[in-house]
Formats: C-alpha cells, sequence, structure tokens
C-alpha cells in the first residue's frame, strides 16, 4: 500500500564530520537544522512536526531528544525521537507527512564522539542475559558477519578489498580533506584497518513537505518519495544467518513495491549504501537485488558500482569515508536527495533522476531500511 | 461512514509490580504482547508493523534495548521502530502506530513495550542525567525535586496545600484498589499520606509514583479492516503532542511562556488533540481523562490543561468537591493513574489503553458508567514534551 | 521452587563534553571574576540565564553579554531530605534564582539555612525571598563555584 500524502524531500545539511570542537554538541545540532532550513528556503515556523533520533549513550544524556529539542526548533512545537536509528526518524517522518495531518517535517540526527569508548559504549547494546560478557561491539558483530560472507563466499574477501578501495577513492573525489588513514587499533579478523574508519562526530538534517505545500511554495528542487521499506532481524546473532541480509530483502520489496521498480538493477542512476564494512556493502548488493554475489568479485573489478560506471554506488565515499556512526544511515538517504535534487556538489552524478538510499544499523545491520528517491513523483 | 479513522482493536497489560524476577525484559515485553494479540483475537502474520515504546535505556540496563525485543513482538523482518519521549513514550509510541495506519501504508500495527524499574538500582542517577552536562547537571536535580519546585509554586500562585496534594493520593489509591493491574492499591488516608517522610518538600513519600516493573501492547487497526473483519473497536479521534522549553528556568522569572507551576505544553498539546477530534467544550464533553501525573500535586495542573475546570488553580476546589473521583463529574484516573503505577517506559500508553477500556465499556469494577469518550496524556523529559489523546466509543 | 538467579551490571562511562564558546566563557567569568553573565535574545531583547548562544524560543543567536546578580529573588526551591545514590547526602536544599538584570533564572544550592523543620525553611525560602551569590575563594570554573544565601 502507498502514502495517503507522497512526501518529497526539499533541503538538506549533510554535515558528515565535524572536527572543530568549539561548539557544543547542541550548537551543532542547531547549526546543522539551521542550514537545513536555508537550504530549504524555509523558515522555522513553516515546520509543524519534528522528529530527532540520535543514541543516549554515545550522547551522555538518558533522555537525547530532551535537551537536543530547544536547538531544533521544538519548543512548542511536535516533536517525537527514534532512537532506533537515524534512518527511522526519516520514515516517521514521511509517515507523518504521508497521513495528511503534517505539511512539514524537520528530520534531525547526530552522532558525537564525546564517549571515551565507543566501544564501551556499544557494549551496552548486548544483552546481560547471555551476550555481555563477549567483546561484543559493533565492528566484533561486523566481523562476524564478514566471517559468515566468507564462509559461504569464497570470492568475498577479493571483492571487498575492491569495494574499499572503490569508496576511498570516491571519497578522495568528494571531500578535500578525506582521512589517510583508516581506525587504528586492534583489528577483528577478517576486519582489515583498510575495511573500517574511525568515528567521527557529525550530524544530518533533512526537510520534508506534502505536495500542496511544495506546490504553494513554488519550490522545485524536490527529491520525491517513491517507496520506502524498513524491517530488522531477530535479537540474537545466533538467531541469524550472518551471510544473508533478508531483513534488507523485505525491505527492498516494500521499496520497490510502492516504487513499482520490477527491474531495480537497472532502475537506478545512483546509489548509497551503508558500509559500515565491505561486507555490509555486499551483502547489500544482493539484498537489493542489484547483484547476486556469485557475480561479486566480477563487479568489483569492472567497475560497475564505481563512479562513471552502470550505477555508481557510494560516491560521497561512504561509511568508510566518514563515519559518524550513528548518523550514517539518515546521510545516505540525504546523499541520494541531493543528487536527485541537483545538490551533491563535487560528487554529483550527472543526470540521476532516481536514486536508492539503503541505511542500515546495530549488531551486523540489524536494522535495514530502503528508500526510492526520485526527480518525478511518478514513475 | 468515514473510511480514515483509526482504531484500537487489542489492549494488554501486565499486573504492575515492583520486581519481576521470573521475567527477563524481553518476556515481559511478550506477557503485554500475549494479552493484547490474545484481545484482538489475531495471530502475528497479521501484524504488518511494530512499534517499539522504550524510553531511559540506562533503567533497563541494556542500550538499545529495544533490538532485544525484537523476537517478543514478532517483528523479525517486519517494520519495526523505536519511540523514546521521555515520560510520554507510551502514548508517543501509540502516536507513531497511529501515523502508521492513518498513513494508508498499514492496516495493523502493534505497539509494545516493558520496564523493569525494579531491576534500577539508580533511577533517580538515571534521570539526573537526563539534564544537560554544559550546565544543570552538577545540581542535584531528579525528577523528584523538579516537581517539588512544581507544586512550590502552584501553591503560591493558587493556594495548594500539603492536605490537597494528600487528596489526589487517596483519591488514587481508592480507585487502583479496584484495578488488578494497578501496583499500589492500598487504601491510605489524608493523615496517614500526611505523616509519610518528605522526600523533597513539599512532594512526601505517599505523594510518590512506584517504581513499577510490567509490560503492555495495543493493537491498532485502519477502519476499512475493522470493518472488512467485523471487529469490535474504539476510536482514536484527536492526537497531539507539544513541548515547552528544556530550561527550567526559563518557566520562571519575568514573563515566561511557559509557567513551571502549570503544564503549558500539556495545554497546547490538548488543543492539538481536541482541534482534531472537534471537542470545543472538554469540561462538558469529556467523560473520562486518564492524566500523567507521577506526583500528586501534578494532576491539578494536568486536570487544568486539560481545560477540565475554567481556570488554572480551580482543579483544586473541584477536587476536594468530589468532582474527579470515580462517581464524580468527570472522574480522573480511575484506574489509579501513573501515582499507583509507573513502569516509564510504558505509563504513557497504560494511560491511552485505561481510556480505551472505559469508552469501551470493559473497565470492570473501575468502569465510569456511560463513558464514551475520554482523553489521555503523557509528559516526558524535564516535564517537557507532552502527548495526548482523544479516544472514543 | 524454581531457582532464580541475577546478575549485577554496572554502567560506567566516561565523557568527555565540548562546552563550546559560549559556556565556556560563561564559566571563565565565574573562575576568574567571580561574576555570572547571561546573553541577550537579538528579537525579544530578554537576558537568558544560563547563557546560550540561541534563543530556544525565537532560534535567533543571542548578541551580547550582561553581568547579572549578585542579588537576586527566590523563583523556586525545595528541601531534599531523601538519600540517592550519587547525589549528595541529605538535607540540602537548592532551587532558581532570578538574578538582577536577568529575565530567567538560574539554578544552585541554598547554603545557611536550617532544615530541621521543613515548614520553617519553606518559609525562609518562600518564593521572592531577597538572596545574594557567594562565590567559592577556590574556584574551578564550574556551577559548584557559586551558591545563594538568603541576605
Amino acid at each position: 500500500m502507498g502514502l495517503r500524502v507522497q512526501p518529497g524531500v526539499i533541503g538538506c545539511a549533510i554535515r558528515p564530520v565535524i572536527a572543530a570542537r568549539n561548539r557544543s554538541l547542541e550548537e551543532i545540532i542547531y547549526d546543522t537544522a539551521q542550514l537545513a532550513l536555508a537550504d530549504a528556503g524555509i523558515g522555522i515556523d513553516d515546520i509543524d512536526g519534528i522528529v530527532v533520533a540520535s543514541n543516549d549513550q554515545f550522547d551522555g544524556r538518558s533522555i537525547s531528544v530532551m535537551m537536543a529539542s530547544g536547538p531544533v526548533g521544538g519548543v512548542d512545537r511536535d516533536i517525537m525521537s527514534t532512537p532506533s536509528a537515524s534512518e527511522h526518524a526519516f520514515i516517521l517522518g514521511a509517515l507523518r507527512v504521508g497521513s495528511g495531518q503534517f505539511r512539514t517535517q524537520l528530520i534531525v540526527s547526530w552522532s558525537p564522539t564525546e564517549v571515551s569508548s565507543m566501544s564501551e559504549a556499544q557494549r551496552l547494546g548486548a544483552d546481560p542475559y547471555f551476550h555481555r560478557a563477549l567483546p561484543l561491539d559493533e565492528l566484533s558483530a561486523h566481523a562476524l558477519q564478514a566471517s559468515a560472507v566468507e564462509n559461504a563466499q569464497p570470492t568475498a574477501r577479493a571483492a571487498a578489498e575492491a569495494v574499499a578501495e572503490k569508496n576511498r577513492a570516491h571519497g578522495r573525489m568528494a571531500w578535500p580533506d578525506p582521512p589517510l588513514h583508516p581506525m587504528p587499533g586492534p583489528m577483528r579478523w577478517p576486519i582489515t584497518p583498510a575495511m573500517t574508519s574511525a568515528p567521527v562526530t557529525g550530524s544530518v538534517t533533512l526537510v520534508l513537505a506534502a505536495p500542496d505545500f511544495i506546490a504553494e511554495r513554488g519550490l522545485r528542487d524536490v527529491a520525491w518519495l517513491r517507496g520506502m521499506g524498513w524491517a530488522t532481524e531477530p535479537s540474537f546473532l545466533g538467531d541469524r544467518d550472518l551471510a544473508d541480509a533478508p531483513a534488507l530483502a523485505a525491505a527492498a520489496r516494500q521499496a520497490y513495491a510502492a516504487a513499482g521498480i520490477t527491474d531495480p538493477a537497472s532502475a537506478f542512476d545512483v546509489a548509497e549504501v551503508t558500509d559500515a564494512t565491505p561486507y555490509a556493502e555486499l551483502l547489500a548488493y544482493e539484498a537489493l537485488s542489484l547483484c547476486p554475489r556469485q557475480d561479486w568479485a566480477a563487479r568489483a573489478a569492472d567497475g560497475s558500482f564505481s563512479r562513471g560506471g552502470r550505477l555508481p554506488v557510494n560516491v560521497s565515499g561512504g561509511v568508510l569515508t566518514w563515519n559518524p556512526v550513528f548518523c550514517t544511515g539518515l546521510i545516505r538517504i540525504a546523499e541520494i536527495a541531493n543528487q536527485v535534487r541537483g545538490g551533491a556538489g563535487p560528487h554529483q552524478v550527472p543526470n540521476a533522476r532516481c536514486g536508492l538510499a539503503h541505511a542500515g544499523s546495530g549488531f551486523a545491520m540489524q536494522y535495514q531500511a530502503a528508500v526510492v528517491l526520485a526527480q518525478e513523483a511518478r514513475p | 461512514m468515514s473510511t480514515d479513522r483509526v482504531g484500537i482493536i487489542g489492549i494488554g497489560q501486565s499486573e504492575f509490580r515492583s520486581r519481576r524476577d521470573d521475567a527477563s525484559y524481553p518476556e515481559l515485553v511478550r506477557e503485554g504482547v500475549a494479552l493484547a494479540m490474545q484481545d484482538a483475537g489475531l495471530d502475528f502474520d497479521a501484524i504488518e508493523a511494530v512499534v517499539y515504546s522504550l524510553s531511559p535505556d540506562a533503567m533497563v540496563g541494556i542500550g538499545n534495548a529495544e533490538r532485544l525485543g525484537v523476537d517478543a513482538v514478532g517483528g523479525r523482518n517486519k517494520p519495526f521502530l523505536r519511540i523514546n519521549n521521555g515520560g510520554a513514550t507510551g502514548i508517543s509510541a501509540v502516536a507513531a502506530a497511529y501515523y502508521h495506519v492513518a498513513s494508508s501504508m498499514f492496516d495493523v500495527v502493534l505497539t509494545a513495550g516493558a520496564d523493569k524499574i525494579g531491576e534500577c538500582g539508580d533511577s533517580q542517577t538515571v534521570l539526573n542525567k537526563i539534564w544537560d552536562p554544559s550546565y544543570e547537571r552538577p545540581l542535584p536535580l531528579g525528577t523528584i525535586n523538579m516537581l517539588a519546585m512544581s507544586a512550590v509554586r502552584y501553591m503560591q500562585r493558587y493556594g495548594m496545600t500539603e492536605q490537597d496534594m494528600a487528596r489526589v493520593t487517596v483519591k488514587n489509591r481508592r480507585q487502583a484498589a479496584l484495578n488488578p493491574k494497578a501496583h499500589l492499591r492500598k487504601v491510605v488516608t489524608i493523615d496517614e499520606v500526611m505523616a509519610s517522610r518528605t522526600i523533597s518538600w513539599p512532594i512526601k513519600l505517599l505523594d510518590c509514583c512506584p517504581q513499577s516493573s510490567g509490560g503492555a501492547a495495543m493493537v491498532l487497526a485502519s477502519e476499512r479492516f475493522i470493518r472488512d473483519n467485523h471487529l469490535d473497536a474504539v476510536w482514536i479521534t484527536g492526537v497531539g503532542h507539544s513541548a515547552e522549553t528544556y530550561w527550567m528556568g526559563d518557566r520562571m522569572g519575568n514573563n515566561p511562556t511557559a509557567e513551571h507551576a502549570n503544564a503549558y505544553a500539556l495545554g497546547r498539546s490538548f488543543e492539538k488533540s481536541y482541534r482534531m477530534a472537534g471537542i470545543t467544550d472538554p469540561a462538558r464533553q469529556v467523560q473520562v481523562a486518564e492524566l500523567y501525573a507521577p506526583f500528586s500535586n501534578t494532576e491539578f495542573h494536568a486536570i487544568d490543561a486539560a481545560r477540565l475546570v475554567a481556570q488554572p488553580g480551580e482543579s483544586i476546589a473541584r477536587l476536594r468537591d468530589g468532582e474527579f473521583e470515580l462517581g464524580g463529574r468527570i472522574p480522573v484516573n480511575p484506574s489509579g493513574g501513573t501515582l499507583c503505577t509507573n513502569a516509564i517506559a510504558v505509563t504513557a500508553m497504560a494511560r491511552v489503553a485505561e481510556v480505551a477500556l472505559q469508552v469501551w465499556g470493559r473497565a470492570g469494577a473501575h468502569q465510569v458508567m456511560g463513558a464514551r469518550l475520554g482523553i489521555a496524556s503523557g509528559n516526558g523529559g524535564d516535564h517537557q514534551i507532552f502527548g495526548t489523546m482523544v479516544i472514543e466509543a | 521452587m524454581m531457582e532464580l538467579l541475577g546478575r549485577q551490571e554496572v554502567w560506567n562511562i566516561t565523557y568527555d563534553h565540548a562546552l563550546g564558546e559560549t559556556a565556556s566563557w560563561f564559566y571563565t567569568r565565574i573562575r576568574d571574576e567571580a561574576a555570572i553573565y547571561g546573553r541577550r535574545c537579538a528579537k525579544t531583547g530578554r537576558v537568558l540565564v544560563p547563557p546560550r548562544s540561541f534563543s530556544d524560543e525565537t532560534l535567533l543567536p543571542t548578541t551580547e553579554w550582561v553581568k547579572v546578580g549578585p542579588g537576586g529573588r527566590i523563583e523556586a526551591f525545595t528541601m531534599v531530605y531523601e538519600r540517592f545514590n550519587n547525589l549528595p547526602e541529605p538535607p540540602y536544599a537548592f532551587g532558581y534564582v532570578l538574578l538582577d538584570g536577568a529575565d530567567t533564572a538560574l539554578g544552585g544550592y541554598f547554603k545557611g539555612i536550617d532544615l530541621t523543620n521543613p515548614h520553617v525553611a519553606a518559609e525562609k525560602l518562600k518564593i521572592g525571598t531577597r538572596v545574594t551569590t557567594r562565590f567559592a575563594a577556590d574556584r574551578k570554573g564550574e556551577m559548584l563555584d557559586f551558591w545563594f544565601e538568603i541576605t
């Protein structure tokens, strides 16, 4: 079933790395929200609802929406929070506009690096009943998934190394100061330093609007939501086949059905995939029906998914370039919105009319989402 | 008949208690879910999406604990997201589920959660860390003393006394005694409340909510689904959220927009849901109210904000006159309310559940006779984010 | 009878929060000058204390520093008599004070009051009572460098 009202993205602000320490977290959130409103050409008074997303443990605040509500314009406004994933804020915002009860939504997410150990903060996500005593942080979970994928598909390692190199090359072209060195410290086999990047502070904001608002204001650069799907894997890693991504397959089916897409491999001009590791990108290729696993190595080698190729994936450089951990999912959606709106800057793909964003988060991509955005409201 | 409404077709609540050592957190979630699914008469295949209700992770001691609850809600490979609006989470989760259905994308949505406050040895420590580290964290702020300060201002503005506060506890305990799901069900007298030890003046022990453990869940469905399947339902006709400034000091001083004695944003939230439901005279049209009030004094400004009285402060005299008890003009918190049961992640959902049961005629011994229109509210953050709903038969 | 086991877990995480320029300057004034400053909102002219770089009501940047206090009036108070883990030993009194020149109230402890009888203390601390800000001799640049006493 489709949405009653079709939302469009009318503004974005993507700040995948904020190195300076002269602004507090609340000020960073304020800055990002203001940038997105400016990009949309509207003021906070035009916003009739807000959805924010962040992780209380990364933020160091027991209820992160509380202090963040001021900076995003939450005073005397309808505000909700989806701390499960940054992409969930987009989804809830889209449902709210989709219901016809809201004309606009401001979607804001952030990910600071003020916690002394990201790994320790993430380990708190392991249940105390069976798993807390294990060294289970997000990187370990990705490593478990990577080893499962290698076991199921022997050519995966070579393909993963090629994907990592592709995304780093994209990152060098997309950003003036991409990082030269990946995450230091012990790695988790089979994940190598080249396959991850250190957490950075980042923030992202999108503005969604309903067609009548867009028409009233004469807004031109719109990325229309053609379809979205989201789903979750079960709780325990041991209950999952880590070499597979059924939740993403379910999410993709839902998104494609709504968007009327029957041949995903040829339907998109650009895609952004949450490459927490290159193995996650490979699994996403398959679950999104872009490339089955037996073709991973070949496609990685022949440049199909590189800039200039058949379907450029992660021209933004992906998570491998900048890793503002909690925001990475929503940033993929914002990147595609910018591509379709013609505002992606140095990494703009020419004539990007229809794009696919994949957002994954949690232990070994437990949460998965797929979003289709396009210049045309209808196919 | 309109085909646009969103209905409630199933409700489940645990019998809330201090500790549930017999159940892990996911098992507690499952408890509420099983009751709601049974009530709706559906199996899990019928659920198309899930909204998970969970406020501070620190209370259950598991980061992003909703991930652990995926199986308990039958969420595998299904659309799933979690809401956290502090204490308002439960009503915000129902609202999020409402938007899932109202968007036309889904016909049947489950919302569920649980809390185990009793397992967290330091709930006020956790609740101290909701304040910002830049300024207010070093102060011994917690939810109790924050609302004690609201009481102090309400006393000064409207003449509320400690006896008036005690009356709220007495009323709610008497009502909780009739509700098998409530946590604190022992009837108390005004003298007993007044004699209980002071926690943060003027709030005494018996003016405070308990720390409860338990789960709750609700199943929402589209009117089309309800009609096609010949189901019984009650209807969510109004939904709204609003927030006020996070800064408590800005709710005092010179001409604050939101006054800390009152519940400004709760009033603004009710304006939205009343407008949506077409309610123009709440004091006449509302027949039952479940208003989130974890401390006795806060029930007064909630009643004021819901405009069940003509002027702020009038709630004090009207409560003394018996208007807000079972048998009175507009029973408030006939379930015993948050004052008698507070499993934070789902407390505000229980408010919606209780109003739904009331207008459905299924509230048992604490039924408000003939109630067909009711309101529910939830408060989150430092008395900052408020969700409200109107539910009708 | 089923044997029920439990597990103890402690959350122990450290954070290094960036205060930003505005809060940093506020604290350096407390440390070096024993003075409290607020920021003026561009649109309404209201002096916000504690200071912020933007107003959450107008979403506009604040414009100038304004020295406030040391005198003020009590806007809210409470006395805490209960022990809570990781919070101070009771009894103690704290609340919010509208410092002279400010439009919003600042939180802090009230010291020098006998808290044995809450009703007597409540009368002493009632809303509107004049107080003054006292500063520690040895200041670090934090909220606990100052408190309020009844004048």
